[in-house]
C-alpha cells in the first residue's frame, strides 16, 4: 500500500502551494479553450468533441466497450500514456471542470470548511466501469469530469430550454462537493483522476517485479493486494453492470440516429450533451426517466417542432464514445431511427379532408397515398424500406393536440 | 327571307364553301325569336325551320377514318384579354383584368361561376393562412370572402387562422354580381376547346356551345381551365399527371340526428363537415389515383362514385340515429385534383418553399393547407410557358412541382394566381406586348393597387 501513489501529494502542488504561474496560465487557457470549442456558435460544429475525447477513462473504456476504434480515440490514450510519465499530468495541467472546482474549493475552504477524509471512491469507479465495459456496459462513464464539464454547455447554450439545464446538473453537484469539501471530487471521486493514479501504481508494481525478477527475490505473499483489489473491483462490475442492464425500462425511447442498441447506449453514453448542442434542428432532449434509471439524462428526439435533417449527421460525430456511431450524410437514409405509426381515427384522411402534408414533407419519398375500394378513402402508406423514422412527417402532420402520425421506437413492440 | 339574304352574303363575301346552314345566323334569329315569342302570347313559338341543307360541314366518315372538314367560324368576340374558365382563377382573373382596365371576355364550361368551389361542392376553403394565422390571400379573392361575409348564411368559421367553409349558391351569386359591376363580358355553357394560333402565339381561342363553335379573338388569353386545355392545345409544353379524382356530396337532417338512440356508438363514416346551412353537410371524397383527362375513366368514376354515394347514405340511415340522415346532391362536377401542369419559366418548388427563397417577379403569395408552414412566393414565370406566346397560365395547372401541387390547386392559391394573370394579361395587352415581356413592376404595382399580398 505504501506504493500506490498518493493523488494529494501531486494535486497538492497546486491545492496548497502556489502554483507555478506558468501552470496557471496553461490551465486556464485549457480551460477558455475547451469553453469555446464546447460554444455551439462555432462554424466548425464538431470541436466538442476534441475537448471530451481527451478523457483517457472514456477513451479506453468505450474502446473496450464498442469494440470499435474512433478516429479520436488516440488522443485520450495519449494522455493515458503521459500520465505514466507525469503522475496526475492531466488534472495538473489540462483539467477544465478541476480549473473550476479548485476555485470552488478555495471559497470553501475561505468558509472554513474541512477537506474530506473518507473513502477513495475513484480507484473502484474505474474498477466497476471496465467490469461493465468488458461486457460492453461501461455503466459509470458518465462520472468523466470532461463530460461534466461538457454537460454545463447544454444549459447555456439551450438556456430557453429548460430541459437542457438537467444536463447542467453534474457540474454543479461536483462544485456544491468541492465547496463543501474542498477537494473531495478531485482526490476521492474522480475517475479519471483515479485513473492516471491506479495506472502510476501499476507501473511501480510492475516496476517492482521486475526488480524482484532481477534480485532474485520472491513475492512475498500469493497475489498483491492491488491486484487482488482490480480483480475484485472488475468482478463487482460485470456483476453490476449486468444487474443494471437487466433494469426493466418502462418506455423505448427514440435515440438519434447511429445509436447503438439500446441497452448499450445508455451504458455507453457518457452524458456529455456533445450530439444535443451539435443539434441544428435542436430535437435532441435529456431523458428525464422515460427510459428507467438507467437512462437517465441520455439524449432521446422529439419531433414537436423538427425533425432529424436528411443532410445532417452532425451528432454521430461529436459522439465521445460511439455511443452513436459515426456515419457518412450519405448513409443517413439507412439509419433507422424509428417507425411512423398512423393513427387513422385522427388522419385527416380517414375523416374525408384532403391532406398531403407528410408525403409533401417526407425527404425520402417514402409516403405515398393509397385509394382503398374497401373504405372509399385514401390511407397514407408508408415504404419501410424508405423510410428512417427522420419524423419529417410527425412534425408536418397538422392534427391538433395529437399528431395522426408518430415515430414510434423501431424495436418497439 | 333575310335569314337567307344573310347567308348568301357571308358566302359571297367569304368566298368559302362547306359553311354549315347555322353558322352567321345567329343574330338576327335571336332577333326574330323574341319578336314571335312575344307576338304569338303562348310559351313557345318556332324560331326558324330548317329544311334539308345542302352546304354542311359535318364530320365525315372516309376510308373508315372520320374527317373533320376545314370550316370558318365565326368570330363572336373581339376583346383584350380573354379567361376561359370560370373557376376561382379564371374569375378573379377577370375581375382583375377589366379592373386594370381591359376589355375582358369570359367563358365557362357550365352555367354558374365558381368552378370546383361551388360545381364541385368543395366547400371549405384553405389554403389562404399560413404559420401563426396570417393571412397571405388577399387582394380580389378577399374581397370575395367578404362580401360573403355581408351575406346572410354564405360563409362560416371566418376568424384570424381558420379556415372558412363557403355556401355555394351564395358563391354563385356574388361573383354574378361582381362580374356584372365589373363589366365583364360573360359566355356560359361554353367549353372552351381549341386555341387559335398564328405561329406559336395565341390569339384567341375557340369553344364549343349550343349556338355551335364559335371563336374569340383576343390579345391575350389566360387559361384558367384547370386542366390546361388551352395551353395544352397551342402546344405548349406540359407534364400530364394522374391524381385522385372523386366526387363531393352534400347531406341533410344531421340536426334531427338522434343522440338518444346512438348509444354512444362510434359516428358513422363520411358524414363530412359542416356547412353554413343548418342540418347540411358536405361530404369530401378522394377517390383513386387515375388520369383525369380520360373520359372513360371520368364516366366509371362518375358512376361507381355515386352508387358509394348512395348506397353509403343507406347504410347510415341503418345506424340508430341517423334514420333521417338523406342525400341532398351528388356535386355536378367531379372532383379532379390535377391534370395537365405547365411547362414554364419557373416551376414553383418545395426546396424553395424550405429555404424561403425569394423571386423578384413575386406575384403573388401561396399560403398552406392547414396553416402549418411559412408562406411561400409564386413568381410570374410559373404562370407563363416556355413556348406559345400570348397566353399565361393561372389556377392549379401552373408550373408546380408536383409536391407542391396541393398547395397550388387550393382556392385561395387559385385566386392569387389568378389575380396575377389577370393583370399582367391586361398590362401585355395594353402595352402591346408579350406576356414574357410583360413589365413585371408595373404588374406589381397594379397588383398592390389591387390589395393583393406580395409578400
Amino acid at each position: 500500500m505504501s506504493r500506490a501513489p498518493r493523488p494529494e501529494a501531486a494535486l497538492g502542488k497546486q491545492t496548497q502551494g502556489t502554483p507555478g504561474r506558468w501552470r496557471r496560465l496553461v490551465r486556464v487557457a485549457c480551460l477558455m479553450a475547451a469553453g469555446i470549442a464546447l460554444w455551439p456558435a462555432l462554424p466548425a460544429w464538431d470541436t466538442a468533441l476534441y475537448v471530451t475525447a481527451l478523457s483517457p477513462f472514456v477513451a479506453a473504456f468505450s474502446l473496450l466497450a464498442a469494440r470499435a476504434w474512433p478516429a479520436t480515440a488516440g488522443l485520450g490514450l495519449a494522455i493515458g500514456l503521459a500520465t505514466l510519465v507525469r503522475h496526475r499530468l492531466f488534472c495538473r495541467w489540462l483539467c477544465p471542470l478541476g480549473v473550476c472546482l479548485e476555485a470552488a474549493g478555495g471559497v470553501g475552504r475561505r468558509l472554513g470548511r474541512p477537506p474530506w477524509h473518507g473513502l477513495r471512491v475513484g480507484p473502484w469507479i474505474v474498477l466497476l466501469t471496465a467490469g461493465g465495459a468488458l461486457l460492453g456496459y461501461p455503466f459509470l462513464l458518465w462520472l468523466d469530469p470532461l463530460a461534466i464539464f461538457a454537460g454545463l454547455f447544454d444549459a447555456l447554450a439551450r438556456a430557453r430550454e429548460p430541459l437542457a439545464w438537467f444536463g447542467a446538473l453534474g457540474f454543479a453537484g461536483t462544485m456544491v462537493l468541492s465547496l463543501l469539501w474542498p477537494g473531495l471530487w478531485c482526490v476521492r471521486l474522480c475517475p479519471l483522476g483515479a485513473l492516471q493514479d491506479l495506472l502510476m501504481q501499476a507501473r511501480r508494481f510492475l516496476r517492482s517485479r521486475a526488480v524482484w525478477k532481477t534480485s532474485g527475490a520472491a513475492p512475498r505473499d500469493g497475489v498483491p493486494q492491488p491486484v487482488r483489489r482490480a480483480l475484485l473491483g472488475v468482478a463487482a462490475g460485470t456483476i453490476l453492470a449486468e444487474t443494471t442492464r437487466a433494469i426493466p425500462r418502462p418506455a423505448h425511447p427514440l435515440r438519434p440516429p447511429g445509436a447503438r442498441a439500446e441497452p448499450q447506449f445508455t451504458g455507453l453514453c457518457t452524458r456529455c450533451g456533445n450530439c444535443l448542442r451539435a443539434c441544428p434542428s435542436r430535437i435532441i432532449r435529456l431523458d428525464l426517466g422515460s427510459s428507467g434509471l438507467a437512462g437517465l439524462l441520455t439524449p432521446t428526439l422529439s419531433f414537436e417542432r423538427d425533425y432529424c435533417r436528411e443532410d445532417c449527421v452532425r451528432c454521430t460525430h461529436v459522439c465521445p464514445s460511439r455511443a452513436l456511431a459515426p456515419m457518412p450524410p450519405e448513409g443517413k437514409p439507412q439509419a433507422r431511427i424509428g417507425r411512423p405509426q398512423v393513427d387513422m381515427s385522427l388522419c385527416l384522411l380517414g375523416n374525408d379532408r384532403d391532406c398531403a402534408a407528410c408525403a409533401r414533407w417526407c425527404p425520402y419519398g417514402a409516403i405515398r397515398y393509397v385509394f382503398s375500394e374497401q373504405e372509399y378513402t385514401l390511407r397514407p402508406q408508408i415504404d419501410p424500406d424508405c423510410c428512417n423514422g427522420c419524423g419529417a412527417c410527425q412534425v408536418a402532420c397538422p392534427t391538433r393536440p395529437r399528431k395522426a402520425i408518430v415515430i414510434r421506437a423501431a424495436d418497439h413492440g | 327571307m333575310s335569314d337567307r339574304m344573310n347567308r348568301r352574303q357571308w358566302m359571297q363575301m367569304l368566298g368559302l364553301s362547306g359553311l354549315t346552314a347555322s353558322v352567321g345566323a345567329l343574330g338576327t334569329r335571336a332577333t326574330r325569336a323574341q319578336g314571335v315569342g312575344e307576338s304569338s302570347g303562348f310559351q313557345s313559338s318556332v324560331i326558324t325551320t330548317h329544311k334539308v341543307q345542302t352546304e354542311r360541314a359535318n364530320a365525315r366518315l372516309v376510308d373508315g377514318k372520320v374527317i373533320q372538314p376545314q370550316r370558318e367560324l365565326p368570330i363572336l368576340d373581339t376583346t383584350d384579354v380573354l379567361v376561359v374558365g370560370g373557376g376561382p382563377a379564371g374569375v378573379v382573373a377577370a375581375l382583375a383584368a377589366r379592373r386594370a382596365g381591359a376589355r375582358v371576355t369570359l367563358v365557362e364550361r357550365y352555367g354558374h361561376f365558381g368552378g370546383l368551389w361551388t360545381g364541385g361542392l368543395v366547400l371549405l376553403v384553405i389554403g389562404h393562412i399560413v404559420k401563426g394565422g396570417k393571412q397571405v390571400c388577399q387582394g380580389i379573392g378577399e374581397e370575395i370572402m367578404r362580401r360573403l361575409d355581408k351575406l346572410d348564411g354564405a360563409i362560416m368559421d371566418r376568424r384570424p387562422g381558420v379556415n372558412p367553409t363557403v355556401d355555394a349558391e351564395a358563391v354563385k351569386y356574388v361573383m354574378v354580381e361582381m362580374i356584372e359591376e365589373a363589366g365583364v363580358r360573360v359566355f356560359l355553357h361554353s367549353w372552351g376547346v381549341d386555341a387559335i394560333v398564328e405561329g406559336n402565339a395565341v390569339q384567341g381561342a375557340v369553344f364549343e356551345s349550343k349556338s355551335g363553335r364559335r371563336a374569340i379573338l383576343a390579345k391575350v388569353t389566360v387559361d384558367a381551365t384547370g386542366d390546361g386545355d388551352i395551353f395544352a392545345a397551342a402546344g405548349a409544353e406540359f407534364e400530364h399527371r394522374s391524381h385522385n379524382v372523386g366526387l363531393v356530396s352534400r347531406i341533410g337532417n344531421l340536426d334531427r340526428v338522434d343522440a338518444s338512440k346512438t348509444g354512444g356508438a362510434p359516428k358513422p363514416k363520411h358524414l363530412g363537415s359542416r356547412t353554413p346551412v343548418p342540418g347540411v353537410n358536405w361530404v369530401n371524397l378522394h377517390g383513386p389515383e387515375v388520369d383525369g383527362l380520360d373520359v372513360a375513366t371520368l364516366t366509371r368514376l362518375e358512376m361507381s362514385h355515386r352508387k358509394f354515394i348512395w348506397q353509403n347514405i343507406q347504410k347510415m340511415r341503418q345506424t340508430p340515429g341517423y334514420e333521417k340522415v338523406y342525400l341532398m346532391e351528388t356535386a355536378p362536377q367531379l372532383g379532379v385534383r390535377i391534370t395537365r401542369v405547365l411547362h414554364g419559366l419557373h416551376r414553383i418548388a418545395l426546396a424553395d418553399l424550405k429555404a424561403g427563397t425569394k423571386f423578384p417577379d413575386v406575384v403573388g403569395v401561396g399560403g398552406s393547407e392547414n396553416g402549418g408552414h411559412g408562406e411561400w412566393p409564386i413568381p410570374y414565370g410559373s404562370l407563363v410557358p416556355v413556348r406559345a406566346e400570348n397566353v399565361l397560365a393561372a389556377g392549379r395547372c401552373i408550373d408546380v412541382e408536383i409536391r407542391m401541387a396541393d398547395l397550388v390547386r387550393l382556392i385561395p392559391n387559385c385566386f392569387v394566381t389568378g389575380h396575377a394573370a389577370g393583370v399582367a394579361a391586361a398590362v401585355a395587352a395594353q402595352d402591346g406586348c408579350r406576356p414574357r415581356d410583360v413589365e413585371v413592376a408595373k404588374v406589381q404595382r397594379i397588383l398592390r393597387q389591387q390589395e393583393a399580398y406580395l409578400g
